[in-house]
């Protein structure tokens, strides 16, 4: 019965308010419905995805408003000064070097701590997210670890399928970095092509976490691409140092891994996740003291995975 | 990529720039830049990574536009002076078009963007096609144009050895500032243009050896970024001792043969009683100068402490071909005792 009222309030939602073109539906999207009297004839102008990036927005939450604006002081002027400030060390970073560092910097380095979690501010570069948004029932939460050394994500596994009637699994926590900005929100990347290994110092608790990298894109259906690559921890008091070369980190788009296969290019990463999704209902916590990435000259692989033929030609047999 | 579908684009490419060589019709000349564009988009995107593929549509956009400025600008001057030769004098309107059109075809500043990225996308060999090649079809219309107007072409000259020399300055990664270089390279084939084009014709040939001796060394040295050239010393110890000069000749230093046509061109220019456009560009050099003696620096004058696994290879004789190479760096190097002969040549 419940099913029945959901399907026909939504089948009435289609064929009443549903407007036709591609670009009013992008607007109804974003607006709410009763602020759309008129669908629009031409298409609005939408932020460039490759230069600005909002804050992550859980699905499912309405778009903050900014209009009619809140007029607040204190908070413009703490803007300006931010943004100010990062534009001026912007300009004098470039007469100290490429990416405001001296060049023999650049030539000589092999290791570079990107995160290390020393104080409460250093958790706001991180986003915590879970099943949540879709309806599922885990939890997750960051904290700092002890001494204000580390951070410590924990929370609580649950497989539970959210009853919507098309989601299927369920069961993940996830911890993202944001990514870097430039002066007046303009979106920055870690150029990471001087290395070619990941260096963490974790503390898990035995569980099989997942690395994410992120890189910048260019189409718009690359957006969701990720590489991916495990974390076994080891669980136990002792801290683990994990190194794994970008090498082996594979793509996939959605979850889902994709066939044809290509190394990360290390010149543009914007974020780095790692996730649980282990489906073992449960408590979890993992404790990250830095994340690191570093130059194994040792390490001269290219990449981990052959490509083979796929659909290859079968032989005619007559 | 099969054999025979890179034999088919390569040959494709030469017909191209052939084509535009020979045509004395605007399109004829168009359809020539049309080949060539469409020749090199699946030798860009061949290896199917996402940055390549971003590379490769963003200079079919760029080159589409410009090829498509210039139809338009061609037909204009048509439609204006009845004829479509591209020798004859044509309106000044549409001259400013296709001046304009061909500056963003070559990455000419203010038209310039579009370069660092696309050649950061590429692997080093197309790069250097893209470098080299790619140039020659638009420079030939270039210069068989006349345009009425010669401020638009040192503006364009001296924008470009400007912001191909700023640009570079903050650069680690190499492609980029072999894109900048490029940028600054024809800005200075530019200026000279409307005053003598057999200069710019020596620029040009000398342009493409010294991008070619160098898009090479890096291909053999296989340096992405300035730190990976840092451990070649250990590698190839000829090659670290020979790319100093090389650089040093892009950069258009004496004794070197780069120097030869930032010697004519600044002379030519002095002649013509532009000598602060002369003292302009030549100060532009210096900023160019500075990171190619950057490379030198990472490369060559400084050891690498790296004693674990970039160790010296046990045979220090490569299997790959490094014929070309030798006969590039020996024409960079040492042919700027042949300056007369050179301006006698193209002076033809």
């Amino acid at each position: 019965m419940d099913n029945n009222s959901c399907e026909s309030s939504r089948l009435k939602c289609l064929f009443l308010s549903w407007p036709a073109s591609p670009s009013a539906r992008l607007l109804t999207s974003v607006l709410p419905h009763h602020q759309l009297l008129l669908p629009p004839l031409s298409p609005l102008t939408i932020p460039c995805r490759t230069k600005i990036q909002r804050d992550y927005r859980r699905p499912g939450q309405p778009i903050e408003n900014k209009y009619p604006l809140n007029f607040n002081f204190s908070k413009g002027i703490e803007g300006i000064k931010k943004h100010f400030t990062l534009m001026k060390d912007e300009f004098f970073g470039r007469w100290v070097g490429p990416e405001g560092k001296p060049l023999i910097e650049h030539i000589l380095e092999q290791n570079l701590v990107i995160w290390k979690f020393r104080g409460p501010e250093s958790l706001e570069q991180w986003t915590v997210s879970s099943d949540q948004e879709i309806g599922g029932q885990s939890e997750a939460h960051l904290k700092m670890g002890r001494n204000d050394n580390t951070c410590f994500l924990h929370g609580k596994l649950s497989s539970t399928i959210p009853r919507d009637g098309e989601t299927r699994y369920s069961g993940y926590c996830n911890m993202r970095s944001k990514t870097p900005k430039a002066s007046f929100d303009r979106k920055k990347h870690y150029d990471w092509s001087s290395f070619n290994t990941l260096h963490l110092r974790v503390r898990g608790d035995g569980r099989p976490w997942m690395i994410n990298i992120a890189t910048e894109t260019y189409f718009s259906h690359q957006k969701d691409d990720i590489y991916n690559y495990f974390l076994y921890t080891r669980g136990g008091p002792y801290w683990q140092e994990v190194k794994i070369p970008f090498s082996k980190f594979f793509l996939s788009h959605r979850g889902r891994i994709q066939d044809s296969q290509h190394p990360i290019w290390l010149d543009k990463v914007n974020t780095i996740g790692f996730t649980l999704g282990d489906k073992a209902d449960g408590h979890f916590q993992l404790e990250v003291d830095f994340v690191a990435v570093s130059k194994d000259y040792a390490h001269t692989e290219e990449f981990a995975y052959e490509m083979y033929e796929r659909n290859p030609k079968r032989e005619r047999i007559e | 990529m099969s054999p025979y579908v890179l034999a088919l684009l390569l040959f494709s490419l030469g017909l191209g720039t052939t084509m535009t060589f020979a045509s004395s019709h605007w399109l004829l000349a168009w359809i020539g830049l049309e080949i060539n564009t469409l020749a090199i988009i699946p030798l860009m995107a061949q290896n199917h990574h996402p940055r390549a593929v971003e590379a490769t549509t963003k200079y079919f956009l760029i080159q589409a536009t410009a090829a498509a400025v210039l139809l338009f600008a061609g037909t204009t001057n048509a439609w204006l002076t009845g004829q479509w030769e591209i020798q004859q004098d044509a309106h000044p309107l549409p001259v400013a078009i296709i001046t304009l059109a061909l500056a963003l075809k070559l990455g000419l500043a203010p038209l310039h963007s579009w370069v660092p990225e696309v050649f950061q996308g590429l692997d080093l060999t197309t790069g250097l096609v893209l470098a080299t090649w790619q140039k020659l079809a638009p420079l030939a219309l270039l210069l068989q144009i006349h345009p009425p107007n010669s401020y638009l072409l040192i503006l364009l000259g001296l924008t470009s050895t400007l912001i191909g020399g700023w640009g570079g300055l903050n650069q680690t990664q190499l492609r980029k500032i072999l894109a900048y270089s490029s940028t600054a390279q024809l800005g200075w084939m530019v200026l000279v243009l409307q005053f003598s084009p057999s200069l710019t014709t020596l620029a040009v040939s000398v342009y493409v050896t010294t991008t070619a001796a160098t898009f090479l060394t890096l291909k053999l040295a296989k340096a992405t970024s300035i730190n990976m050239l840092a451990i070649s010393w250990a590698k190839a110890p000829a090659l670290v001792a020979l790319t100093p000069l090389v650089l040093l000749s892009l950069a258009g230093l004496p004794p070197m043969t780069g120097f030869m046509p930032k010697w004519l061109i600044l002379q030519e220019l002095s002649k013509q009683g532009l000598a602060p456009t002369a003292t302009l560009a030549a100060l532009t050099a210096l900023l160019s100068l500075y990171y190619y003696l950057r490379i030198t620096y990472t490369m060559t004058l400084t050891m690498f402490p790296n004693n674990l696994s970039g160790t010296p290879p046990w045979r220090l004789r490569t299997h790959k071909t490094t014929l070309p190479l030798a006969c590039l760096a020996i024409t960079t190097i040492s042919l700027l005792p042949l300056t007369p002969a050179a301006v006698a040549l193209v002076a033809l």
